[in-house]
């Protein structure tokens, strides 16, 4: 039977009026979120390509004066360099670019990869600092950072023997990703010129400097072209309130840091999440095993661009040691590594005396390393 | 009411029939004895060991003794889903061996088999047994509430008990520095009056109680959930522990933790899960 006339009158009636200045608001913020990508990842490849070149002419200043020599003071340099530029990517694309000029070794650019990230898992715990500073309290403001830098700390050193070992075996050696003869002369035809047109007026070094500025740029518009998360309306939107499997939060931690690509920004995402803010304890470990591993993609981006095919298998090892020591945490000792990591985080915060010797700590452990 | 008391004969399963006696005996139902063996060659030893299982049940608790073949999780499941389905509400019991680490994933005792399959509350006779009446009912903060649930099942357990406690524990922590927080270092009193979600729940759950002339009193932790509730149950001198069955359908079941399944492992005393 047909529909009458009145049937649909009042069905065109009914029919919601589409918000059209509503569409084009998002369809412009999305075009604008594919622009910002595409200028942080031009951003990216001429950093990198200023960092290699100008890396060559810091091997004296690196060797000499810092005394990066081998896997220890690298793993020291990698982490300080850390807290001065507060954030891990960029110290581990230096660590590929020095390694690249023959400035470290394998072994010291896996170290210094394996410091930058112990450096960058300060920066949640800096931040907590400075709210504390402002009077807020501290276990509330300093819990989370204290969790990532310890979570990362244990996973990291252990993963550090299986990476050492992945490297000296050389069982990963062959499995490569070339950026490949087109793109690389695309890029090097785009990208040369400017890295020319600083070398003009900038001593070759100062390429380094200017690249690693560059970098740090780049990082920061890759997260303002962060996608809207939509987890938060998924089944695992609800992380405040239900405790999930530790392989659920391990395989969420890596796909969200797979996107946003910093451990930092990847925890900020849990936030909106509930509305006061609070995730479970019991899903916060996984989560950032998970981001540990995943957050290595724009060093493996960096390593492609290098063309460097044992700068990439520096970093699969970092990835795969990482993977091997969280699979072994999460498959057969996580309830009791879930409740030490917890009881180190209460035993810290519980008094200001604890807190001041782990914070002495983690500045004189890779200033140490940095004389060994 | 009905309860249904399994039992093998060995010690943790006379543990399951004198708890299962008590609880029958303070709320006035009858109980079924239930033994399951593997062929019929077993029939005469199953009759000896609801022998002797009846003999442990006070002298005016009404018994119905039934013996079952097959695979001991299964039979259970089955007995209890067919009283269901006439019209009983059924609290299933059983004792529980203690396995522990590797023994314990790939055996999968009777009691994980049978808290997967079945439908309604069971309640695992662990350590030391005696009539419940302290109980720790550990709310989990979604409606309906725990002891909602609880009440709606097996509301002479609680109406029997002489004191309720219920426990919330509060495992969130803060996602991020920026984010202020009291209610993560508040205690129950604290969330009750600002009217926090967990508050709610539990001045929902002490006006319930109070309804019923229960002494009762709430409690808030903060920490991790099965660590915390482990520490009340040893902390206080409770006769039973109550805790929420494994929530979720379908495949949310497969992306949350099984935390019941946990605290029923851990714990030193009866476990109860609704």
């Amino acid at each position: 039977m047909g529909e009458s006339p009145e049937t649909r009158a009042v069905e065109s009636i009914e029919k919601p009026v589409p918000d059209l200045a509503g569409v084009r608001n998002t369809t412009l913020r999305r075009l604008a979120k594919v622009g910002l990508f595409v200028v942080s990842l031009f951003l990216f490849i001429l950093a990198i390509t200023l960092m290699k070149e100008g890396a060559r002419d810091l091997g004296p200043v690196v060797r000499d004066r810092f005394q990066v020599t081998n896997a220890a003071n690298s793993l020291g340099f990698g982490w300080l360099f850390a807290y001065v530029v507060m954030s891990g990517s960029p110290v581990a694309a230096a660590a590929l670019t020095f390694f690249d000029a023959g400035i470290i070794d394998r072994l010291g650019a896996f170290a210094m990869i394996t410091g930058s990230r112990l450096g960058a898992s300060f920066i949640v715990l800096f931040i907590g600092f400075i709210y504390v500073l402002r009077g807020r309290n501290r276990s509330t403001s300093l819990s989370m950072g204290l969790l990532s830098l310890i979570v990362t700390g244990t996973t990291y050193l252990a993963g550090l023997g299986v990476g050492l070992f992945l490297l000296d075996s050389g069982v990963l050696d062959g499995i490569q990703l070339r950026s490949g003869a087109i793109l690389t002369s695309a890029t090097d035809a785009i990208f040369d010129p400017v890295a020319a047109f600083f070398l003009s007026f900038l001593p070759e070094w100062a390429l380094f400097v200017v690249g690693l500025g560059i970098i740090i740029v780049s990082f920061n518009l890759f997260d303002k072209c962060l996608p809207e998360m939509s987890i938060k309306e998924s089944q695992v939107g609800s992380i405040s309130r239900l405790v999930y499997r530790p392989w659920v939060m391990f395989m969420l931690g890596a796909l969200v840091t797979l996107v946003s690509m910093s451990v930092s920004v990847s925890l900020s995402i849990l936030v909106p999440l509930s509305q006061r803010g609070f995730v479970r304890r019991e899903n916060v470990i996984p989560y950032i095993m998970g981001a540990n591993i995943t957050t290595f993609v724009d060093t493996l981006l960096a390593a492609v661009l290098l063309d460097n095919p044992p700068a990439f298998t520096v970093v699969l090892v970092e990835m795969l040691s990482i993977t091997i020591v969280s699979i072994l945490v999460l498959g057969l000792i996580y309830r009791r590594f879930n409740e030490g990591m917890m009881n180190s985080v209460e035993w810290l915060v519980s008094d200001n005396r604890h807190l001041a010797g782990f914070m002495v700590m983690i500045l004189l452990v890779p200033i140490l390393l940095l004389f060994l | 009411m009905h309860i249904l008391i399994c039992t093998g004969g060995s010690p943790h399963s006379e543990a399951a029939v004198r708890l299962g006696g008590y609880v029958a005996q303070a709320a006035g139902i009858p109980v079924t004895l239930l033994t399951v063996t593997k062929n019929k060659a077993g029939q005469v030893h199953a009759e000896a060991i609801l022998e002797r299982a009846q003999a442990l049940l006070p002298a005016d608790v009404e018994a119905e003794r039934v013996v079952r073949i097959g695979q001991t999780a299964e039979q259970i499941t089955r007995v209890a889903i067919e009283m269901r389905q006439d019209g009983k509400q059924v609290l299933v019991i059983l004792g529980e061996r203690a396995h522990h680490g590797l023994a314990r994933r790939i055996l999968a005792p009777t009691v994980k088999r049978v808290l997967q399959r079945m439908p309604g509350p069971v309640l695992i006779a662990r350590g030391k047994v005696s009539p419940p009446k302290r109980l720790l009912v550990c709310e989990g903060g979604r409606e309906p509430t725990l002891l909602q649930r609880l009440m709606a099942q097996l509301e002479p357990l609680v109406a029997q008990a002489d004191a309720l406690t219920v426990l919330h524990v509060m495992s969130q922590m803060a996602a991020y520095p920026g984010v202020r927080g009291w209610e993560l270092r508040a205690d129950a009193e604290e969330l009750m009056e600002a009217h926090a979600p967990e508050g709610e729940i539990l001045e929902e759950d002490l006006e319930q109680l109070d309804q019923l002339h229960v002494y009762s009193q709430a409690k808030v932790r903060h920490g991790l959930v099965v660590k915390e509730i482990m520490k009340e149950a040893s902390s206080g001198d409770y006769d039973l522990v109550v805790i929420g069955a494994h929530q979720g359908k379908g495949w949310e079941r497969f992306l949350l933790d099984d935390l019941a399944q946990e605290i029923v492992d851990l714990c030193d005393r009866p476990v109860l899960v609704v």
